[in-house]
């Protein structure tokens, strides 16, 4: 047995729901066309057991368009490839990361990928 | 095949995922209150002289000079990340029986033979990847056997975490290793038994006529002694039966003697586990109220009483069992005494559907739907939103010290983990 995991992972479908109007007097016209609020999670997050938010405190990653006090998604089981935004272990500490062309170095121990950063507009 | 995952030191992994400046350092978790050390990551199991189950106070300098982590007990961060683990298994399996909050059993069906070892390989690989959680599998025909199997996969370094009992020689082979008292569900006083009869392996046990097993050692180890054969003699449990009893006795953040305050603390007590009552469908029949003092202490004059009162229809309405509760606790509460620690338990549990009401007695089948909303509102807006008036306002005063507690990383936004860059 092989279970590989390292994308999205395909969720359900949860569209179309058929129900019986709540409306007292005249029934909703729009009883068959319900379908469920636009849910961020289903968008942004493909493997939730692999999801961690990390909130960032400081300026100094601008480059990477990391503010004071955004929120990144960080996926585990995305691969470190390079080029990819990571959150990276070095002498014990957290550190954020472009991974290089060469592919992360000895002294660093991958801990995540940074999939998304929640960014606050001002 | 069995596959039996259980996570390393769990409590204390848990706490080094979110800080990787403590691996490979001894670090420890406090029992609620800060009582004693509850689990021990392996650097802090090398250093033998730190005694677990002893009391803090007795030991903290101890800790602080060989430079151990310890934490408060962070159970909403444990049961999260345990969570994890258990979505992770299902991807492998559809049949997991979840045993304890870091183990659970797996049926991996009847695969190819050469797949368990890979197998068993990619669950480790992957619960780490995404949780960071360090795991142990063993896999084998029976769960006793599977649990041998991941005894030896962290024991014997060959196995690096994943030992696969395949074989009828890797079967024997765990068997001699196996001493008696490490055998699952033998305890203390039958390997003692055991040993002086010449019984010191798990394989001398094989050995033994079932006969004997069976009259000495009822069907339990009659169950133990087939499944260490190879034959399956337990199945996975997936849907755990109803609790029987379902109790919390916690301690105090410092010594009460006012009884009002006790009341608050054992109103919030029943109010939680009338929600587990609830969201198991049932009712109790029978409340146990308990009291005591502190008994480590010496300068205190020492109390401790507990009452069992029959509830006169079972119910799962947090008013009634508060109520029920305040009075029960008045009877045995006496002035004079400082009270370290207040019990609730809820016994004589049946499933809703079982229900007999009493000839003489209001049953209204409408009676909980207040506790109902309740536990919607305390779903959506937090733990303890609403609640009876009879929990109060004055929770700091009784509520437990969790003084070194870790950020809950994963269930709150104000805990989230934070890097300084």
């Amino acid at each position: 047995m092989k279970i590989d995991l390292k994308g999205r992972l395909t969720h359900k479908s949860e569209r179309h729901s058929a129900g019986v109007s709540q409306q007292s007097g005249f029934p909703s016209p729009a009883t068959h066309y319900r379908e469920p609020s636009i849910n961020l999670h289903q968008e942004l997050i493909g493997n939730s057991d692999a999801t961690f938010f990390i909130r960032v405190c400081g300026h100094s990653l601008s480059e990477f368009n990391i503010m004071d006090n955004d929120v990144l998604i960080v996926d585990r089981s995305v691969p470190p490839t390079s080029n990819l935004l990571a959150v990276v272990i070095r002498d014990g500490n957290f550190e954020i990361i472009r991974i290089p062309k060469e592919g992360m170095t000895e002294s660093m121990i991958f801990w995540g990928a940074i999939i998304y950063t929640i960014h606050r507009a001002r | 095949m069995i596959a039996l995952v259980d996570c390393n030191s769990f409590y204390a992994s848990c706490e080094q995922v979110f800080r990787p400046d403590l691996i490979g350092r001894p670090v420890v978790v406090l029992s609620n209150n800060d009582g004693c050390i509850i689990a021990a990551n392996k650097e802090a199991k090398a250093l033998a002289h730190i005694p677990m189950y002893e009391p803090i106070f007795k030991i903290k300098q101890q800790l602080v000079d060989n430079d151990v982590t310890f934490f408060s007990s962070n159970y909403t961060l444990y049961a999260e990340m345990s969570q994890r683990v258990v979505n992770i298994l299902h991807r492998f399996s559809p049949t997991v029986e979840v045993y304890s909050i870091d183990e659970s059993f797996l049926d991996l069906g009847a695969s190819r033979v050469q797949t368990y070892q890979a197998c068993g390989q990619d669950l480790k690989q992957t619960i780490f990847r995404d949780t960071g959680l360090p795991v142990g599998v063993g896999i084998a025909p029976t769960r006793v056997l599977a649990k041998l199997a991941n005894k030896m996969s962290k024991k014997l370094p060959e196995f690096d975490h994943v030992c696969v009992l395949q074989t009828e020689k890797d079967r024997l082979r765990a068997l001699r290793w196996c001493s008696i008292n490490d055998v699952w569900g033998i305890g203390k006083r039958h390997a003692d038994r055991l040993r002086r009869i010449g019984v010191h392996t798990a394989l001398d046990f094989t050995r033994l006529p079932l006969a004997w097993v069976r009259k000495e050692m009822t069907v339990v180890g009659e169950r133990i002694w087939r499944e260490l054969q190879g034959e399956r003699a337990t199945e996975l449990i997936i849907d755990p039966r109803i609790k029987k009893g379902i109790g919390t006795a916690k301690s105090f953040g410092k010594k009460l003697k006012d009884i009002g305050l006790i009341e608050e603390a054992c109103a919030y007590y029943v109010s939680e586990v009338a929600e587990v009552l609830r969201s198991q469908h049932s009712c109790a029949s029978t409340l146990q109220i308990s009291l005591t003092t502190n008994y480590h202490s010496n300068k205190d004059a020492q109390y401790s009483n507990s009452i069992t009162i029959t509830l006169k229809i079972p119910t799962d309405d947090t008013f009634v069992l508060i109520s029920e509760a305040t009075k029960a606790l008045r009877a045995i509460f006496k002035p004079g005494y400082r009270y370290k620690k207040v019990g609730v338990n809820l016994l004589g549990i049946i499933p809703n559907d079982h229900l007999q009401g009493n000839l003489f007695e209001d049953f209204s089948m409408n009676s909980g739907s207040l506790s109902k909303t309740l536990d919607q509102l305390n779903v959506k807006y937090g733990k303890a939103t609403v609640g009876s008036g009879t929990l109060g306002r004055r929770k700091k005063e009784w509520e437990l010290i969790k003084e070194d507690r870790s950020p809950r990383y994963t269930t709150q936004w104000k805990e989230l983990l934070t890097i300084k860059v």
